[in-house]
C-alpha cells in the first residue's frame, strides 16, 4: 500500500479481496443481460421524414412548409443567430443573450436558400418553373411577399385534385408555380439533394438545411403522433416502447411547466436552470447542508453500511465469515 | 533531476500495486452500492467494444444488415445499462457523503464524467441517422443556439456529431473516467460516517 493509504487505513480490519475477479464476473453478468435484452427488444430504428414521403403523402403540407419561406412565416424565416441577422429575436433572459455572442455562424438566407436555389434547378428541366422564377426575381420584394403571404393563407383552403394543389383564386403572381415546382421536386426524391447545393457534391457532409426544411408542421406533427413533443417529456422519450434519454428527465422536467414551455425564451431558460443545477451538485462538497445534514438525515448511509455499524453482532460475523 | 526516480516517488506515495490491483479492501466495503461503479465501467466498456465494431462496418451495416442491426441493439442497451449504474452510482455516493475526507476531486470528476456521458449519449441518438436523430437535431439546435453554444455545435452536421461521437467525446469521457479510478484506487474507499459526526 502506499503512504497514503496506510495512514489512512490504520486500524481499520481489512478482508481479503479479488479486484480482477470481481470485475470479470460484473462484466460478465453486464455482456449476459445486453445480450439478451438486445436479442428479446432490439432497438428503435423508425425511418426519417423525407421530402419524398411529404411531397407524396401530405401535399398540401409541403407546399405550405415551400410557401413560409417566402412569406416569413417559418420558423426560421426570422430564427436570428447563428442563422439569421435578426438579432432581437434571440433568446435572453435579464436582457443577456448568449446567442448573439458569435453572431450569424450559419448564414441562411430562407427565400434563397430553402425555395429559389432548388427551383434554379428545376428550371433546367422544367420552362414553367423557369419563367415563374424570372417573374418573381423580376419583382419588388414588397410584390414578392404580398404573393407569398397571399398565398400562404389561402393554403388553409387548400384541397389537392388530379395530382395539383387548387386554392381559391386570388393574386398570388408565380408563386403557385413555384410552389408546384417544389412538390414535384420533392415527389422526385430530390428535394434533400437540391437543397445541399454549396454542397461538395458528390459528398453530403452537412444535412442543416435539409433538417430545417420540416422542422416546423411537418416534423411537429410526425413528433406528435409519436409523443415526442416537448411537452410529451419529448425530450427524454424514445420511439415506440423504448426507454429513451430517461436521465434527462430532470431537463424535460421544466418544459412541462405552462409559463415555461409557451414562453420564447425557454430553451434558454431551461438550459440555466440545468446549468445551475449542474454547479450546485458539482460543488455540493463544499455546499453547507448539502454536503452533510441532509445524505445524513436521509439515513440511508446506516443501511449501507449496516454490518459496520453493528459489527460483533452474531449474525454479522457469521455473513462475514461466509464472504471470506 | 530524476524524472524516473521522481516517478517512481510519485507512484510510491499515491499508487503502489496494492492500490492500483487491490488484494484486501476495508471491511467497511460490503454492500453492493460498491458494484454500481463497476458496473457502469463495465458497460462503458461494452460501449467502447460495440460502438469500435459498428464504426468499423458504418452506418448502412447497423441500419440495413441482421447483424449491424444486433450490434446497434447491443449498443443501444448497453447504453440503458450504463447510465442505470452511473445514475445509481452519483446517487448512493451522494447519500454515503463519499465527499469526506478530501475526497471532493474524486467527487467532481465524477460529475465531469457524468456531464460528458450525457454528450457522448446526446451525439450519440444525433448519430443514429434515423427519425430520432432528425427530430432531436432539430429541437437540441434551439437549446444549443439559445446557450451559445450552436456557434460551435452544430445538431444538425451530421459529419460533426459523429466525429464527436465517436472519437472526441469518447476520448474525453475515458480520460476523465481514467483521473477518477486513480484518485480512487489512490485514496482508496471513504470510511463509514462516524455516529454524531
Amino acid at each position: 500500500m502506499s503512504r497514503r493509504s496506510e495512514a489512512y487505513f490504520h486500524g481499520i480490519p481489512m478482508r481479503p479481496y479479488d479486484l480482477i475477479r470481481e470485475g470479470l464476473i460484473v462484466f460478465g453478468v453486464i455482456t449476459i443481460l445486453v445480450i439478451i435484452f438486445a436479442a428479446i427488444f432490439s432497438s428503435p430504428d423508425y425511418p426519417t421524414v423525407r421530402g419524398e414521403d411529404v411531397a407524396k403523402r401530405q401535399p398540401i403540407a409541403f407546399t405550405k412548409t415551400s410557401v413560409s419561406f417566402l412569406s416569413g412565416d417559418s420558423g426560421i424565416s426570422t430564427y436570428g443567430p447563428p442563422y439569421t441577422r435578426d438579432f432581437d429575436d434571440a433568446q435572453k433572459v435579464l436582457g443577456i443573450a448568449p446567442a448573439k455572442w458569435f453572431g450569424v455562424t450559419i448564414p441562411l438566407n430562407p427565400p434563397v436558400d430553402f425555395v429559389i436555389k432548388p427551383l434554379e434547378r428545376v428550371s433546367v428541366f422544367d420552362k414553367g418553373v423557369a419563367a415563374a422564377l424570372k417573374t418573381y426575381k423580376a419583382a419588388s420584394p414588397k410584390q414578392q411577399l404580398n404573393w407569398a403571404s397571399a398565398y400562404f393563407k389561402v393554403l388553409d383552403k387548400a384541397t389537392f385534385v388530379n395530382g395539383q394543389v387548387k386554392v381559391p383564386n386570388g393574386n398570388y403572381g408565380p408563386v403557385p408555380t413555384m410552389a408546384a415546382g417544389m412538390l414535384n421536386l420533392g415527389r422526385a426524391g430530390l428535394l434533400e439533394g437540391a437543397l445541399q447545393s454549396d454542397a461538395r457534391l458528390p459528398y453530403q457532409l452537412n444535412f442543416t438545411k435539409s433538417l430545417l426544411f420540416f422542422q416546423d408542421d411537418v416534423d411537429h406533427s410526425v413528433a406528435n403522433s409519436l409523443n415526442l413533443l416537448g411537452e410529451q417529456w419529448g425530450l427524454s422519450n424514445e420511439t415506440g416502447n423504448y426507454p429513451g434519454a430517461w436521465w434527462l428527465w430532470p431537463y424535460a422536467f421544466w418544459y412541462q411547466i405552462p409559463a415555461i414551455a409557451s414562453s420564447p425564451n425557454g430553451d434558454l431558460i431551461v438550459g440555466l436552470i440545468m446549468l445551475a443545477i449542474f454547479l450546485v451538485i458539482f460543488f455540493v462538497p463544499f455546499i453547507p447542508v448539502l454536503n452533510g445534514l441532509l445524505p445524513r438525515g436521509l439515513q440511508v448511509y446506516k443501511w449501507v453500511w449496516r454490518d459496520w455499524y453493528h459489527r460483533g453482532r452474531p449474525a454479522v460475523a457469521e455473513r462475514e465469515r461466509k464472504a471470506g | 533531476m530524476n524524472l524516473t526516480e521522481r516517478t517512481q516517488k510519485f507512484f510510491t506515495g499515491n499508487l503502489t500495486l496494492e492500490d492500483a490491483l487491490p488484494t484486501q479492501m476495508p471491511a467497511y466495503v460490503n454492500s453492493f452500492v460498491y458494484l454500481f461503479g463497476v458496473s457502469a465501467l463495465s458497460a462503458l466498456g461494452l460501449l467502447v467494444l460495440t460502438g469500435f465494431i459498428m464504426a468499423l462496418f458504418g452506418p448502412n451495416w447497423y441500419h440495413l444488415t441482421r447483424v449491424g442491426r444486433f450490434f446497434n441493439s447491443l449498443h443501444f442497451w448497453s447504453v440503458q445499462f450504463f447510465f442505470f449504474a452511473l445514475v445509481s452510482h452519483l446517487v448512493t455516493k451522494y447519500l454515503t457523503a463519499s465527499w469526506r475526507d478530501g475526497r471532493w476531486k474524486t467527487w467532481m470528476l465524477g460529475l465531469l464524467a457524468f456531464g460528458a456521458a450525457v454528450l457522448t449519449g446526446l451525439t450519440g441518438f444525433l448519430s443514429q441517422s434515423n427519425w430520432d436523430s432528425q427530430w432531436i437535431a432539430v429541437q437540441a439546435k434551439d437549446a444549443m443556439n439559445s446557450l451559445g453554444v450552436g456557434a460551435l455545435f452544430n445538431a444538425m452536421n451530421y459529419t460533426q456529431v459523429l466525429t464527436l461521437h465517436i472519437f472526441f467525446l469518447p476520448v474525453i469521457l475515458s480520460a476523465v473516467v481514467l483521473i477518477h479510478l486513480y484518485f480512487i484506487r489512490s485514496e482508496g474507499s471513504v470510511k463509514p460516517i462516524r455516529r454524531g459526526e
